[in-house]
């Protein structure tokens, strides 16, 4: 088998930043600790991903993390038969993989993927905790260390991008939103290395453009746009440039939305 | 041209004039591209009226002398929107007062519209956060609490950009009034009540500008600064107001409200104070009150409300069933307000039994608004109602008392530009449209039409089940343009384990899955009496059993009217509603009704269909003829017209498609909405039959 060594390879080190929002933490570990899966939501870049990463870290474990994309098939997350040398090898796909190591496995942006890969993730989340191998006619038993993370964003109002009910209710669910602006100015500062007054003024643009969600703009800028931002700025762009590139552009092509987001960097800096 | 030409062009129309024959020589005196530019013009405004026309070039001599080309366009148009907005005699009214024109003309080089910046200052002040305000216009740049008025041509500097900083200095300071409690409910009564219009409000409104001023400066410093650099035109006038600033400093203390610059206003009251920034604007405390009046309760009920619908939702949880009761039974109020403020933004949160509450963006709003009005809540707002109804942002948009009639009656009549192609501009605000819903028609021609194309309803349905099957990237297929490789595998894997191998070894790469919304507009006009009608009627009742098929979102509205002022869209089938007996029997009841006012509708229907989200918006507009209407709307005008509202629609991201059973249509049809848009049905009855297919091939 190939993943002999690879749980060491996928164990976090060092620890990734994390500021908490709330009692987040322990509620995963409790949940982790009870075999629960969990569901992440939240919009784009508030911190989901890196949240994970830490929590990885804080539990010993290692972390399979799957980028969901809309072609995604059930068997590219089980696994599948290659032909080597005229020979059949099963190979392991990363959730597979994930429950063979009792690894944590994070599913991101599951809403992406195909519809059949739910009929998998079920057998998963219940008290079977079984992972049904159809090609293998196996049931391979999960082991209790592993653990299975979901995110989804509930912002895309499309109907083809919701999730079931028969799916989200298998899990724990955690909310996630932009942090209260002290603790996004902390994140800021502490990601980029920018002076606080800087990122204090950096957050409070950030919140100006939340304010635009819904009359024109379909996100705010998230705190990964923020905090891209005062990198640029760390590394010696003017701030009102920064904010144009890292995040006006990132946000919209709508030229007069783009001059009143200039024109709200402009204000605050 | 001669004067002979002159002489036949303006014969008629200086016949009234008593100078005529002085106006005639001046006339011909003028350089040739003058005189061109005077007739074309004359006729132009002859087509709306001749007595217009008679005034415009009496005095148009005067105007080249003055004016430029330009300007003298400028002046015309102005003339002619008086004309269809306000009648004869406002039209003439601008013709007879070039003087006047010519003086506001010398100072507008400079000058910036509201038209040009408004798109952005809606959504910076939307950025800057708090009540969501709306730009409006009015000649005293004011705001009512919940719009900014702004006038709408500002010239007072003499550089555009100068200007154009301005307006938003002056958006912006209207914005602080309203975000930094200018106009608070408690603030506003008392000033109402202590200041004296005439010699007290203007120092109080000097003494806010220096509060709200520092305010800005603040928490704003980019956008303090901007302003400083546009508040005054010469640098006295700057150091006064900053020594009067310096005088009421205790206002720019964080902290100060319009209670303490009222405090001030008796100290100043004697004294010669200095001219404001320039963005100040005016105030307009009777209409804030007006809003604010009936503002507050409404939002009071709705917070009541909402608190209600929150806490039958958050009261289950709890787990001790007769501690509910005894909580019950004590009066206390569970809901706790927590605000934070950084800067210009403003957080509110609410608590409940200590625990923090998720509030939506509309409950969020609501109580950011409220505590804008308020600046604190009393305890009797937190009481959660018992009303059943959820809080819903429509239901307070209308119907209150105190909403400003045009949003309670115009709820139903839309208001359109058209274009002039003589003009070469819009006629703003020009077209009145009113939606209606048909009435039912008559069972028996449903019926019949389904007896009678019952087997071409039966190969249409076929045809268009194939198109939604093959309308994905297909897998493991005998056939294919690209190998699938997973299939590859397992069939190599079968093979090599001794199993039988799949000959399904290719993908067939088609176009994703489909993502159309459609809006069909069908002429209901007179002419179409008769089997055109029965022929439209029968090919939407095919059409839109196929395009049920495929499910694709769709629309059918007829349109027809009668006049600028009566124009009208029928509903047969919204976007939302399902496709049911209903939609049908109003298909059957599509009757004939006056002219064939195309552009509106077009630009109407258009914006419907731009709300709906899909990937493909088509507009299918089936028809008869030509555009035409009573009045001038009929050959090149109502064509140009047309051919612009398409372009406008086409610009929305949707593709315009006419089917039209005029023969005479490829010499205007092409112009009209461009050669690969169009298709003549050359037989009415085979409409029925030619639909679907057109429709196939639109959208495959």
């Amino acid at each position: 088998m190939l993943h002999e060594d690879s749980a060491a390879e996928r164990m976090i080190v060092d620890e990734p930043y994390y500021e908490p929002l709330g009692n987040e933490c322990d509620v995963f570990a409790a949940a982790v600790a009870n075999q629960l899966p969990i569901l992440l939501k939240g919009p784009t870049g508030c911190g989901k991903t890196r949240f994970v990463h830490h929590m990885a870290w804080r539990l010993r474990r290692p972390l399979v993390t799957v980028a969901c994309h809309d072609d995604l098939t059930a068997a590219d997350l089980v696994g599948r038969y290659l032909v080597k040398g005229g020979e059949t090898q099963w190979i392991d796909g990363p959730l597979t993989h994930a429950v063979r190591l009792g690894a944590i496995c994070y599913l991101d942006e599951i809403v992406e993927a195909r519809k059949d890969t739910t009929v998998i993730i079920h057998p998963l989340c219940d008290d079977r905790r079984v992972l049904p191998i159809d090609k293998r006619g196996e049931l391979l038993p999960v082991p209790r260390e592993f653990a299975l993370v979901i995110s989804y964003n509930p912002g895309y109002q499309s109907v083809l991008k919701d999730l079931k009910q028969s799916t989200r209710q298998r899990f724990v669910a955690l909310e996630f939103d932009y942090p209260a602006a002290e603790v996004e100015q902390k994140i800021v500062r502490t990601e980029s290395g920018i002076d606080d007054q800087t990122a204090h003024r950096l957050v409070r643009f950030g919140v100006h453009t939340r304010n635009l969600k819904g009359s024109g703009l379909d996100e705010g800028a998230s705190t990964r746009l923020l905090v891209n931002a005062a990198k640029l700025i760390a590394t010696g762009i003017v701030p009102t440039v920064a904010c144009d590139t890292a995040v006006a552009h990132a946000l919209t092509d709508d030229p007069e939305l783009l001059h009143a987001i200039h024109e709200l960097a402009n204000a605050v800096f | 041209m001669n004067r002979a030409d002159l002489d036949r062009v303006a014969g008629v129309l200086l016949a009234r004039l008593p100078r005529a024959a002085d106006v005639i020589s001046d006339i011909a005196a003028m350089e040739r591209e003058g005189r061109e530019f005077v007739c074309h013009w004359t006729e132009v405004i002859a087509l709306s009226s001749e007595e217009l026309a008679a005034h415009f070039i009496a005095s148009a001599p005067q105007a080249f002398r003055t004016l430029d080309e330009r300007a003298v366009e400028d002046w015309i148009i102005e003339a002619m929107d008086a004309f269809d907005r306000h009648g004869l005699g406002a039209g003439i009214e601008v013709f007879d007062a070039l003087p006047v024109f010519a003086a506001r003309r010398a100072g507008t080089q400079a000058s910036c519209t509201l038209e040009s910046v408004a798109g952005f200052l809606r959504y910076f002040v939307r950025g800057l956060g708090g009540r969501a305000l709306t730009i409006a216009r009015d000649p005293l740049a004011h705001t009512d609490s919940e719009r900014i008025f702004l006038p709408p041509t500002l010239a007072v500097a003499d550089a555009h950009d100068i200007n154009a900083r301005l307006y938003k200095a002056t958006a912006v300071y209207l914005w602080a009034q309203n975000r930094y409690g200018t106009w608070q409910q408690r603030a506003l009564e008392t000033a109402l009540r202590v200041l004296d219009a005439i010699t007290t409000w203007p120092v109080f409104r000097k003494l806010e500008a220096v509060r709200l001023g520092a305010c800005l400066a603040r928490d704003l410093p980019g956008l303090a600064r901007d302003m400083a650099s546009v508040g005054f035109a010469h640098a006295e006038e700057a150091a006064a107001w900053a020594h009067f600033s310096a005088e009421a400093a205790s206002l720019t203390e964080p902290g100060a409200t319009a209670h303490d610059s009222l405090a001030l206003v008796e100290r100043f009251a004697t004294r010669t104070l200095p001219e404001e920034p320039r963005y100040t604007g005016g105030m307009r405390p009777d209409k804030v009150r007006e809003v604010l009046m009936a503002r507050v309760p409404r939002e009071k009920a709705a917070l009541q409300r909402a608190l209600g619908a929150l806490e039958r939702e958050l009261a289950p949880r709890d787990e001790d069933v007769e501690a509910d009761a005894s909580v019950a039974a004590e009066p206390a109020n569970r809901f706790t307000l927590e605000e934070s403020v950084d800067g210009a933004n403003r957080d509110v949160g609410l608590q409940y039994d200590g625990e923090q509450v998720p509030l939506d963006a509309d409950l969020q709003a609501l109580l950011a608004s409220i505590m804008q009005d308020l600046g604190e809540l009393g305890d009797d707002y937190l009481e959660p109602g018992t009303g059943d109804a959820p809080y819903s942002g429509d239901a307070e948009a209308g119907g209150t008392p105190g909403t400003a009639p045009a949003e309670v009656t115009g709820g139903h009549v839309h208001v359109y530009p058209e274009w002039d192609y003589t003009r070469e501009r819009f006629r703003e605000a020009f077209c009145a449209l009113t939606e209606h819903t048909v009435p039912d028609g008559s069972d028996e021609f449903m019926i019949a039409t389904e007896t009678k194309y019952r087997g071409l309803a039966k190969s249409i349905r076929r045809v268009f089940e194939a198109i939604l099957s093959e309308a994905q990237r297909q897998r493991r297929q005998p056939h294919g343009d690209e190998l699938d490789l997973d299939a590859l595998v397992d069939a190599h894997v079968d093979f090599v384990q001794g199993h039988e191998m799949s000959d399904r070894l290719y993908t067939h790469l088609h176009k994703a899955g489909r993502d159309v919304a459609v809006m069909f507009m069908v002429d209901m006009s007179g002419s179409t009496k008769g089997w055109v009608n029965d022929a439209e009627r029968e090919a939407m009742l095919l059409l839109a059993e196929a395009v049920e098929t495929l499910g694709d979102a769709f629309a059918i509205y007829g349109f027809s009217g009668r006049t600028n002022k009566r124009c009208e869209v029928y509903r047969v089938k919204t976007f939302d509603e399902p496709y049911s007996l209903a939609v049908r029997r109003r298909i059957s009841g599509m009757s004939p009704k006056a002219y064939t006012r195309m552009g509106v509708a077009i630009r109407h229907l258009g914006a419907l269909l731009a709300a709906v989200p899909a990937r493909t918006r088509l507009l299918v507009t089936l028809s008869d003829g030509k555009p035409e209407d009573y009045g001038s709307y009929r050959g090149r005008y109502g064509i140009e017209d047309t051919r612009h509202a398409l372009l406008e629609v086409r610009r929305a991201g949707i593709h315009p498609f006419c089917i039209t059973i005029d023969r005479e249509a490829p010499a205007y049809l092409p112009h009209m909405v461009g050669t690969a848009n169009y298709t003549v049905v050359d037989e009415v009855q085979k409409l029925p039959y030619k639909v679907a297919d057109i429709y196939r091939r639109l959208t495959t």
